[in-house]
């Protein structure tokens, strides 16, 4: 074997050993950034419960603080994203979530808006087309009776015309 | 232009009127876990606790008696509002099977010493020092008072100062057979 293939195959052995290292750092690095990611993804959908309208995530609140700590303390222990929820759940209760699970009645409040919309706009639809039928009845009706009344003038204005020639 | 009859007018009223009772039963109607605790009937978090004088409380010890847990902050204006009724019942109650236990919430450790000075802490209280046990709670304000039965379960939460009619009233409920609940 020739000293340039020892010195390639080393050099190959290298480039895979620095690009496992490398793809393991990385995956370290996304998997932290992704803790940080899953708290910051929870604390949006729970409602801080001292707070008007403000998530815990938005909220700047001691409570908001305290949930935001315990969210990442059990994602960091293993806890999945729906465990987590579910923590909060058995404390507070379903009005803790940002938006209400589409279950039971809750899909009404899903279900309802888009029912309105469809609704809303059958009726839009239905009101201009039938404007667009009533405008263009009257349209068809002037075109009928408007030549006749020019007619009648004009036959009148050569009427009174040829008399003042005369 | 007429677009709808007179049916057709009522008819989309109609519709638009049942959406809008459908929408707001479903937003109001079914609010019971919002004006109550999702933990009552069901066991209360354990937690253990080192108290203002330096002993150890875990509540799952205390059970075979009635707890009335009661979570405090020393800036809270309806804590002080509260707490000589707390006192005084406490006073009638340490004798029959019944625990008080302050859990101080938000707060300053000295902040919550001077308040128990001034205020009175006869019952053990002790500060939450992870301020976890209110989040296991579900407490979203201070004060707020749960009544733990002998079994060691939740019977009931209380939001608000209490007086001593109230602490009676949950009291005596908590002591009683949950079986007797109506």
């Amino acid at each position: 074997m020739n000293n340039h293939l020892i010195k390639m195959r080393i050099l190959y052995l290298l480039f895979v050993v620095i690009a496992l290292y490398g793809v393991q750092s990385l995956s370290l690095a996304q998997e932290e950034k992704s803790i940080d990611d899953q708290t910051k993804e929870l604390s949006y959908l729970l409602m801080c419960p001292v707070c008007q309208g403000q998530s815990v995530g938005e909220s700047n609140s001691n409570l908001a603080h305290d949930m935001r700590d315990i969210i990442r303390k059990q994602l960091e222990a293993g806890k999945s994203k729906d465990e987590v929820l579910a923590y909060f759940i058995s404390s507070y209760g379903e009005s803790i979530l940002a938006s209400p699970p589409p279950k039971g009645l809750n899909w009404l409040l899903w279900l309802l808006p888009g029912v309105g919309i469809i609704l809303g706009g059958i009726g839009i639809t239905l009101f201009l087309f039938k404007a667009q039928k009533e405008d263009k009845k009257e349209d068809s009706h002037k075109v009928d009776t408007q030549p006749k009344i020019d007619n009648k003038y004009m036959k009148r204005i050569e009427e009174e015309l040829e008399d003042s020639d005369s | 232009m007429k677009i709808l009859g007179n049916s057709g007018k009522i008819v989309v009223l109609i519709i638009i009127l049942s959406l809008i009772i459908l929408m707001g039963y479903a937003l109001f109607g079914n609010r019971d876990a919002v004006k109550t605790s999702p933990l009552i009937g069901k066991r209360a978090p354990d937690f253990t606790l080192r108290t203002f004088d330096g002993h150890e409380l875990k509540l799952s010890d205390l059970e075979g008696k009635t707890v009335l847990l009661n979570f405090w902050a020393s800036w809270c204006m309806p804590c002080r509002q509260e707490a000589g009724a707390l006192e005084n019942s406490w006073q009638r109650y340490k004798d029959k099977d019944v625990v008080f236990v302050g859990v101080n919430v938000w707060d300053d450790n000295s902040n919550a010493q001077r308040y128990l000075v001034q205020f009175g802490g006869a019952y053990p209280h002790a500060l939450d020092p992870n301020e976890e046990i209110q989040v296991d709670y579900g407490v979203g304000g201070v004060p707020e008072t749960f009544f733990i039965d002998s079994s060691g379960n939740v019977r009931d939460k209380f939001t608000g100062p209490l007086t001593e009619q109230i602490i009676d009233y949950f009291v005596l409920k908590a002591k009683q057979p949950q079986e007797n609940e109506s």
